[in-house]
């Protein structure tokens, strides 16, 4: 049955029942597999302005204990199909926020109800992200079909909901800049785009200019292209483990840049054999080195980029222009020992 | 604008293969327009990796990593200085004097299995009870140098930052490779010799010579003159002046081929620390490196030249001392071929025989502190590890028999 004849048919028996003194959605709808329809109910109940000011004319609507602005309660908590200890879960991580509980808070459970999830998976997202008391049902019915147009459809939705409810935070804007970011900037494709934010949904809170580093560092240092990128899931890497895993295989002499025509003197190891494995397995099969030496190197690399970023913040300030002559290694002088390295 | 501006930045410095720091001054780029299509860095690392993955077989990455890493410094301290301190100072951050302390607090138990060889050159080690649960042996040597643990890569201070030099004008240690401490280790100088460094310049080894104060007289040599100013500079900045007079040290210019003409069978000690294509440093500085075109037939030249050099301090030492020849290479080319090319030459055109004397008992004692490489069939290789980031060394010691 479809969303709107269904919402026609259950407004239908509100108020074919609207006489009835308490409503009850329980004893109203029945059997248990109605609940999807009770929430829409709610739903309805709630959302829209234009909707809910017709039933509010009915006094005994007042008493449904699922209205907006109303304060959630155990009951209304069990009515919706949570268990009690879910029930006394939930109204923990709502009242949790300062002020106490939120005016958004029945509303933000009914537009989760709608995506699909089950009462458990509900309290699973609300316990990850509390924040989403705070969201008002519309933004969340808003950002939900923003993601949908993206490309998320059902499916992948609840799953990147579930994983990371944090998206449903941002607005708009931010989750669309990001995009469409990907699509412009780094010239991934529609479907690539969306494969992105699908499997490391986390790529709309980094900050652009650290996402834009991170791509151009991957397509023109490590020579990969998009396809490749979007495989081996490299926005769900830090990049520092980029450069570090990279750089480590780079300095081993394992991996080329590749020349103006793609092509290197050795086989470089896939990207993802190199991002997407756990660290023991990388260091085992494709670096084939000891942790000690990696530990080591990547405390050698955090000191190179902090040094490197000082280095770059003087030299947009002041032209300097230092002349080390030195040439032995010997030498006592600290800025010619210890400088004299090459910057990755 | 900024954010244009970052972007191009980026995408040059990623562009650059090797991403080459896009320092101007680098390439003496006050006269170039732009940088090298093909740096020297570059060549040096084709080179190495063609010829060293085949001699150092799997432990060519791990070494190949290091030499592109900041180097590992040790700081040889300044037994003329009377500032008071220093060693407590450099304790205090945590560092350990490797040559009385060969082995790191954890070390220890490893090196009093059963088995451990403690007596192989009594001369030179004095191996303090040859029971398990006694300090493992030590060298007997003035020299001190201090080294951050294994894995540790914080930096020394300057040592003119570190401690204000003393009354004198001397400063507290010098900071060099550690490495670069075992040739003087490896010498053994004992009291009242004399010593020949016949490429002396700039001055570290000579220093660790000096160290020991044990040397009745020292002659530091290097051919070019400005590296024998800079010399003179850091021996001015180190060394008393008692020492610096005519009847204990003599500092020349010669070219040290001619030694063999000059003074032969005199000294008792000889260091023959070649030019080389210093390895970490060809991989690191674009600055007149020897892997540049230009360059290419003094590369070329460069074991020829080193056998000579050797050959002149074989001829220099006298019968029953003893010479040590070191680099700061990997290459077989520059290392035991030489070696035996000069230890060939000294026998058929000068009936000089000598013998090569084993320096495991040096690499044993200290294993933990480097990384050698594991039994080369002439001489010792002490290898660049990201843990113990020193070298690369090649030292082969020899005693003159006739």
């Amino acid at each position: 049955m479809s969303v709107q004849a269904t919402r026609r048919l259950v407004l239908q028996w509100t108020l074919r029942n609207a006489t009835c003194p308490v409503l009850n959605l329980r004893t109203i709808l029945g059997s248990d597999n109605v609940r999807q329809r009770g929430f829409m109910t709610c739903r309805l109940l709630c959302s829209t302005h234009n909707q809910t000011s017709t039933l509010h004319q009915h006094t005994d609507l007042s008493q449904l204990q699922l209205q907006p602005g109303r304060e959630l309660s155990i009951r209304a908590l069990l009515d919706m199909g949570f268990t009690d200890t879910q029930a006394d879960q939930l109204l923990e991580a709502a009242n949790k926020g300062r002020g106490g509980q939120s005016e958004h808070a029945s509303s933000t459970l009914m537009a989760l109800f709608v995506l699909g999830l089950n009462p458990s998976s509900v309290l699973k997202v609300l316990e990850k992200c509390p924040e989403l008391f705070y969201v008002k049902g519309t933004q969340l019915q808003q950002r939900m079909d923003n993601l949908r147009r993206l490309g998320l459809l059902e499916g992948s939705l609840q799953r990147v909901v579930s994983h990371y409810p944090q998206i449903l935070t941002l607005p708009l804007r931010r989750v669309n800049t990001v995009a469409r970011f990907l699509r412009e900037k780094c010239a991934f494709t529609v479907q690539q785009a969306t494969d992105i934010i699908r499997d490391s949904p986390a790529v709309v809170q980094d900050d652009l200019g650290q996402l834009e580093y991170k791509f151009q560092y991957t397509y023109f240092r490590m020579g990969v292209k998009q396809a490749e990128m979007v495989k081996s899931k490299l926005f769900r890497v830090t990049l520092e483990e980029v450069r570090c895993r990279h750089s480590f295989l780079e300095r081993r002499g394992l991996y080329q840049t590749p020349d103006k025509k793609g092509q290197t003197l050795i086989v470089n190891p896939k990207l993802k054999d190199i991002l997407a494995v756990a660290e023991e397995t990388y260091l085992a099969d494709i670096a084939m080195a000891t942790r000690e030496e990696f530990k080591v190197f990547q405390k050698m690399m955090a000191r190179e980029w902090q040094e490197e970023d000082e280095e770059q913040d003087r030299d947009m300030g002041a032209d300097s222009d230092d002349d080390d002559e030195e040439e032995d290694e010997d030498e006592e002088d600290m800025k010619s020992g210890y400088r004299q390295r090459r910057k990755k | 604008m900024a954010a244009l501006m970052d972007t191009r930045i980026l995408l040059r410095k990623i562009k650059d293969l090797r991403c080459l720091t896009p320092r101007r001054n680098r390439v003496k780029a006050k006269w170039a327009g732009s940088q090298p299509k093909y740096p020297a860095t570059n060549l040096a690392l084709q080179n190495f990796d063609a010829t060293y993955s085949l001699q150092l077989g799997e432990q060519w990455p791990s070494v190949r990593v290091s030499m592109l890493c900041e180097p590992k410094y040790g700081a040889l301290v300044n037994n003329f200085s009377t500032t008071e301190g220093v060693i407590a100072d450099l304790q205090s951050q945590g560092c350990r004097d490797f040559v009385c302390q060969p082995v790191g607090v954890g070390a220890l138990e490893r090196l009093q299995a059963p088995g451990f060889p403690l007596h192989d050159n009594p001369s030179t080690l004095e191996s303090v009870g040859v029971s398990q649960d006694v300090a493992p042996p030590r060298l007997r040597t003035n020299i001190k140098c201090f080294v951050f643990p294994g894995g540790d890569i914080s930096r020394f201070k300057p040592s003119s930052l570190f401690h204000q030099p003393d009354l004198y004008g001397m400063l507290g240690y010098y900071l060099m490779d550690a490495a670069s401490i075992l040739p003087a280790l490896a010498l053994d100088v004992q009291e009242g010799h004399s010593v020949l460094d016949v490429c002396a310049a700039p001055g570290g080894k000579t220093l660790a010579l000096l160290q020991t104060q044990a040397i009745r007289f020292l002659c530091v040599n290097d051919i070019s003159v400005s590296r024998t100013y800079r010399l003179q500079r850091v021996l001015n900045s180190y060394v008393p002046k008692e020492l610096l007079t005519e009847e204990r040290m003599r500092i020349t210019s010669f070219d040290g081929r001619k030694w063999g003409e000059i003074e032969r069978d005199t000294f008792d000690r000889v260091l023959v620390d070649v030019p080389c294509t210093t390895d970490r440093h060809s991989v690191m500085e674009d600055e007149n490196n020897i892997f540049k075109r230009a360059r290419t037939k003094e590369r070329q030249r460069l074991p020829q030249l080193q056998t000579e050099l050797l050959l002149a301090g074989i001829e220099a030492v006298r019968p029953g001392g003893q010479v040590l020849y070191s680099t700061c290479s990997l290459s077989q080319l520059q290392n035991e071929y030489v070696v035996e090319r000069a230890m060939h030459l000294a026998r058929e055109e000068h009936g000089i025989s000598l013998q090569v004397v084993d320096l495991r008992p040096i690499t044993r004692l200290f294993k933990e502190t480097f990384h050698f490489a594991p039994d080369p069939h002439l001489g010792q290789l002490v290898l660049p590890h990201l843990t113990a980031n020193f070298g690369p060394i090649y030292m082969c010691k020899l005693q003159r028999l006739s």
